[in-house]
Formats: structure tokens, C-alpha cells, sequence
């Protein structure tokens, strides 16, 4: 296994008292495979990759419990020496907001470049190459020209995929991608998540995908992990998920999108807002918003229950929520 | 299109450009951001106007042409057979009570020192016709519970509430004259998945028990196509297809919405396989520089010599001008053909959905 997260536990300390942003996750990638990760604002798909890249802000964030196993080694033992090795090299990053994550008064080719002086001791005329090279790779027209602008000189998908040409430098392994398409136009968003695919295929990388677009995971991924209130609360092969969703939360968000046959009808609506994260319901977190909850639901947090080999639930109620009822 | 009622609204070639200029002491014009360029709608009274399009195409610029908020270059806005455009003083402000605004971003567009009673009441203040001085907190409440929100919270500021509760607050200030015209830009695509919907479903309801007319302006096509009556699609300041959402989503004949539809993610993995995705090359060209002739042609696969030349048209294409079926809508395009983009299968799926 590439990636191997087990029971991650992450929380910030705010005025407001501790932010229980991450409450148990697990989750694993191999090698060419696309790892969906799909929450809303608040649910701690942000936080569990920032803690898996090591870019946590601590303070105010705590890692307080889990390990994160890259290639059999838990990265949270390391010294930040060996850390920083294995980002960038090992694994990658790609940030939503490609303005605000590229170095304004920079060119884009010493941008590119200073990777490879920094983690290759290339020299800077090499590393000037190399950086031709990726911007080709990923399909920047006029490459050597280019490589001498600065980011604001170029659209938001030239943007984006020179944040990816970044990430793809040094060959890393693992590809994490926070919401990569989200700032984009639809059109613009679609070249981006071709490249994307035809990249990861190329270099079998292992994908995880951060977002909250239930039409992009159909688009792109094999598994999906979807969160809510800091856990897993389902976990699936993608075919599987759409056809049955097997915890409320998920078929709730199935629903909700606007489909061609419900025009002039009301749209599903999951009722009531996602918790404050200082205060996490008892029990079941999504219990208060929940058509199935029961009195067990207030009272005691369901496992991950394993609903078929490669699937898992956290719901009391999971065989239920298959067989489509409560709705 | 929608021919059988006389349009409330009536927009005819309207532009709005804003000059580049150089030099500080001599200003001299050396140019124009066409952010509107030549736009034609109607919208008839408990209709909803779906306007679809890409960042920078105008449509945010149309909203704010239509409620006042800038001076059109050139062109008429047609409110109730008077050009509002020409408006001004009093009688601006009286036209204006009748077409209100929702704003994209529910965390920017309500003053955070003010409570949620004088947000939605501020209205009246300028507006004192609307209602009596004695009336207004009543009003206030009214609102509130008008649009699913407690009335004992006139009295909290917005960042007590949620991206969503915020958006309903925005709704109820809109509603506070009773307008007729809702123009909504962006309306929920700030918020939450689980919650869009529930937005989605009030601005419906409120449609249905007050006879609004909504300008629904959103990037997102299945929420437009869910709300909308009709729809028009936007590119550089024009709109290049316009008619029934039947017709748009279903028999698109402009190659700029084929790629459009076609680039949407679907939210079904079982059609990855059978779809065939339009991949459009380049980026959308900048409005102070539009290209001759069909403004698409830059990145349209079709494009010939022709397009350099010649503008083409918003009108119904001569190849489907006899024919009465659905493909016979507005498309600007000299060689506007049918083309299914979204697969069969999908309908049918979802036709069968769980509801």
C-alpha cells in the first residue's frame, strides 16, 4: 500500500474552545489508483491531507492521535529533515487557488526550477531545462517563452497546470489534488482533469482527490471516501456508491443534485446544517439532520461496519439505507 | 419565444463597455473591455430566465445593468413599456423598488454591523412609501418567517448565522418592496452541497406564492436547467443560444453550449464510458480584444473562413427554420447542427431516479 492512514485524530484550539476537525480517519491508496475524498466545508478532508503532506499549522492544529504509513513508514515518527525529503519527491501537492499558491514575483520558471536545485543540486541553466520540460508536459503552448513570465501574466488554467507541472516535478508517487478544478470554468475545468487523468496513467501515480463535486468523483475516481463532521461515514468503489449508497448522509447528497426528471418538483434537502465542530453531536454526528435516526443513533457512534468486502458504513442502519428507505 | 404573455421586462441591444485609456494629464481612449455587447431578452411575469456562461462572459454586468446599478453604454431596458434607462431622480428609484437583487456572496453583501432586523428592513428606510414607520417591525418578522428563518433573530448580526441563513437573509432584504423582478447572480453557488438545495427550494416556493419573475444567472447548468423556464447561454458579452430549457439541454445546435453541456461532470459513473466529451482548446479570448466575425471562432471546431467575416445572428438557423421541432430555437451560429451531448442513458436513469 502507497498510503496507509489509520485513525487520525486532529484538532485546533480556537477561542471558541477545541475544533475536533479530524475524529478517526482511515483511509488507504495504492499506486494508480484515484482515492475521491468527498466532504463539505468543515468535514476535514482539507485537514486530513495537510496532516498527510505535513502542512499543518501547529499551533493551532494538534495531531493527537493515528499514524499516516507512506510506503510502510509512519511519516508522523520522522524528524523534519526526513519529512521535508519526502514531500515533494514522495508526495505532492496541488492547491485549489493556484494565484494565491505561486510565488507572485517570481518567474514560473524559477519557480519550477527551484525544485530541482533544492531537492536535485541541479544547476540553475539545468534547472531552466527542466522547467521547459514540465511546462510542455503539461501542455503550456510556447513553452520556452513563457517560462520567463510571472503567474499573473497567465489565464487560471495556464495557472493550474503549472501548479501541477510543480507537483509532477519531482515524480512523486502520491498526488493529493485539494479541489484542483473548483476555481475553473467548466470547460477550463474539463482540459484540467484530463491532463490530470492522462498524467497519473502515465506515471502511475496514486491520486487523491479532495472535493465536493459529486459529478467530478464520477468523472475521475475509483474509491471514494466521503466525510462528514471529521469521520469517514462511507467508503465505497465509486460504481457502488451511485447505485446504492449505503449511509443517509451520502444518499442525501445524491439526491439533492437537480436531475432531468424532477424539474418543476421540490429537490431533496437535507434538512438542518452541518455541526459546529467544537460541538459534535453525541452519538451518530449527523443524527440531527438524519430520516433513519433512532434512540441508539443519539447515544452510540457507529463503527465503520463492513457492508461487503470493499465497502464500509457508519450507520447503525446501513441495511436499511441500501434497500433505499427512509425517504 | 414566450409569446403568449406580454414580456414584463424587455431588454434590446444592450452594451456595456468600459473604456481603457492612457495618459494622465491628456486621457486618451485606446480601447474598450466589452463586457456587454449587444444583448436581447424578454421575461414575461412568473417566468424564470436561466442566463448560463463562463467567468467574464457578462452576465454578472447584465445583472447589474438591470438593477440600476451601472449605465449601459448603449441599449434599452424596457420595464412595464417604459426605458428605464432613460430614468432618472424619482422616478429611477420608483422602478427600482421593482426589481431587486441577490447577491453571489452571503458573507460580503450584509453589513456586519448591522443586525438582521435593520438589514432587511434598510429598504423601507429609503423606501418609506413601502411601508409605515410603525409597521416595519412586523415587516421584519414577516420576512423572516417568510423565508424559513425564526423572527426572534432580528435582533443577531450576520456572522451569527450560516452561509445558508445568511443567503436567506439576502432573500428576505430582496423581498422587503415586494418587487416583481428578482435578479439573483450567483445565488447559492457559495454554499454547501446539502444546503444549495434547500435554497433552491425556497427561491421556488417563494416564485409560486408570489408570482415573481426571477434573471437566475449561475454557472452551474443542472441548477439552472432545474429552475428555469428558459435559458440563455452567454459568450463575450453575447448571447449565442437562447430558447426552452428543453431546447437547450437537449437539443443544443451552437457548438459553444455542445461543449459546454458536454464538459459538465455528470454524477454518474456509468456514463463515463458512453460519453463523448467536447474538449475545447485554449482559453476564453479577453473582452477588450474580441475576435471578428463569430466571437467563438477562436476556439470552435467548426469554424471556417466564414466566421471571420461574418457576425452570425441570434435568430432561429435557416436549416431548421421549417421544421417545428425542438432544435428550431435562437442559435448564433452559421453552422448550427444538432448534437446530442448528453447520452440517452443519463435521461433515462434519471427519469426513473429515487424521489
Amino acid at each position: 500500500m502507497l498510503l496507509d492512514v489509520r485513525d487520525l485524530h486532529v484538532e485546533f484550539h480556537t477561542r471558541d474552545g477545541v475544533a475536533h476537525a479530524v475524529n478517526g480517519v482511515g483511509y488507504a491508496v495504492d499506486a494508480g489508483q484515484t482515492l475521491a475524498v468527498l466532504g463539505e466545508s468543515g468535514s476535514g478532508k482539507s485537514v486530513t491531507a495537510q496532516a498527510v503532506m505535513g502542512i499543518l499549522d501547529t499551533p493551532p492544529g494538534r495531531i493527537t492521535r493515528g499514524r499516516i504509513l507512506f510506503r510502510g513508514r509512519d511519516l508522523l515518527t520522522l524528524k523534519g529533515e526526513e519529512r521535508r525529503r519526502i514531500r515533494g519527491a514522495g508526495m505532492a501537492m496541488i492547491f485549489q487557488d493556484a494565484l494565491s499558491a505561486l510565488n507572485p514575483v517570481m518567474t514560473v520558471g524559477d519557480q519550477l526550477g527551484e525544485m530541482f536545485v533544492v531537492h536535485r543540486g541541479a544547476s540553475r541553466r539545468d534547472a531552466r531545462a527542466r522547467a521547459v520540460e514540465l511546462m510542455e508536459r503539461v501542455r503550456i503552448p510556447a513553452a520556452a517563452q513563457r517560462v520567463r513570465d510571472y503567474p499573473h501574466q497567465f489565464s487560471g488554467g495556464m495557472r493550474q497546470r503549472i501548479m501541477i507541472a510543480m507537483a509532477l516535478a519531482l515524480e512523486p508517487a502520491l498526488i493529493i489534488a485539494d479541489e484542483p478544478t473548483t476555481a475553473l470554468d467548466v470547460t477550463v475545468q474539463a482540459q484540467v482533469m484530463d491532463l490530470l487523468a492522462d498524467l497519473r496513467r502515465e506515471y502511475r501515480m496514486g491520486l487523491i482527490l479532495i472535493t465536493h463535486d459529486l459529478g467530478v468523483v464520477a468523472d475521475v475516481a475509483d474509491r471514494i471516501a466521503v466525510m462528514y463532521a471529521g469521520r469517514i461515514v462511507e467508503t465505497a468503489p465509486v460504481h457502488d456508491l451511485y447505485k446504492a449508497p449505503a449511509h443517509p448522509y451520502t444518499r442525501g447528497l445524491l439526491d439533492s443534485i437537480p436531475r432531468l426528471g424532477h424539474k418543476g418538483r421540490q429537490l431533496y434537502a437535507i434538512k438542518g446544517l452541518p455541526p459546529n465542530l467544537t460541538h459534535i453531536p453525541p452519538g451518530c454526528s449527523f443524527h440531527p439532520r438524519c430520516p433513519l435516526a433512532r434512540d441508539v443513533c443519539r447515544t452510540e457512534e457507529p463503527p465503520l461496519y463492513e457492508v461487503s468486502g470493499e465497502r464500509g458504513s457508519a450507520c447503525h442502519f446501513w441495511r436499511e439505507c441500501l434497500d433505499g428507505l427512509g425517504h | 419565444m414566450a409569446s403568449d404573455t406580454e414580456p414584463l421586462l424587455a431588454v434590446t441591444g444592450l452594451v456595456k463597455h468600459y473604456p481603457l485609456t492612457r495618459g494622465v494629464l491628456f486621457r486618451k481612449q485606446v480601447g474598450a473591455v466589452r463586457a456587454v455587447d449587444g444583448v436581447d431578452f424578454t421575461l414575461a411575469q412568473g417566468e424564470t430566465l436561466g442566463i448560463v456562461g463562463e467567468s467574464g462572459c457578462g452576465k454578472s454586468t447584465v445583472a447589474r445593468l438591470l438593477c440600476g446599478l451601472e449605465r449601459p453604454t448603449a441599449g434599452t431596458v424596457t420595464f412595464r413599456g417604459e426605458d428605464i434607462t432613460r430614468l432618472s431622480g424619482k422616478a429611477l428609484k420608483a422602478v427600482r423598488r421593482n426589481i431587486q437583487m441577490v447577491f453571489q456572496d452571503p458573507y460580503t453583501s450584509l453589513n456586519p454591523r448591522m443586525t438582521v432586523g435593520d438589514i432587511i428592513g434598510e429598504p423601507y428606510d429609503i423606501h418609506p412609501e413601502a411601508a409605515p414607520r410603525g409597521d416595519r417591525r412586523r415587516r421584519v418578522r414577516e420576512l423572516l418567517d417568510v423565508v424559513g428563518l425564526d423572527p426572534e433573530y432580528a435582533n443577531r448580526y450576520p456572522h451569527q448565522f450560516s452561509g445558508g441563513q445568511r443567503q436567506r437573509i439576502g432573500i428576505a432584504r430582496a423581498l422587503a418592496l415586494r418587487p416583481e423582478i428578482i435578479v439573483a447572480d450567483e445565488p447559492v453557488s457559495a454554499l454547501d452541497v446539502s444546503v444549495q438545495a434547500q435554497v433552491v427550494n425556497l427561491l421556488a416556493r417563494l416564485q409560486a406564492d408570489f408570482g415573481l419573475s426571477y434573471l437566475f444567472i449561475a454557472h452551474d447548468l443542472s441548477v439552472v436547467r432545474h429552475i428555469s423556464d428558459r435559458v440563455a447561454v452567454m459568450y463575450l458579452g453575447r448571447i449565442v443560444e437562447t430558447g426552452r430549457d428543453t431546447e437547450i439541454y437537449d437539443h443544443p445546435t451552437h457548438p459553444y453550449t455542445q461543449a459546454l453541456l458536454s464538459a459538465v461532470p455528470v454524477p454518474d459513473p456509468d456514463a463515463r464510458e458512453h460519453r463523448e466529451r467536447i474538449i475545447l482548446t485554449g482559453d476564453v479570448p479577453s473582452p477588450a480584444d474580441i475576435p471578428s466575425g463569430c466571437r467563438f471562432r477562436t476556439r470552435c471546431w467548426k469554424a471556417r473562413e466564414r466566421c471571420a467575416l461574418e457576425v452570425p445572428a441570434l435568430a432561429v438557423p435557416a436549416a431548421f427554420r421549417d421544421a417545428a421541432g425542438p432544435a428550431a430555437h435562437a442559435s448564433a451560429c452559421h453552422f448550427a447542427e444538432e448534437k446530442h451531448v448528453v447520452p440517452p442513458e443519463e435521461s433515462r436513469l434519471n427519469g426513473n431516479g429515487p424521489g
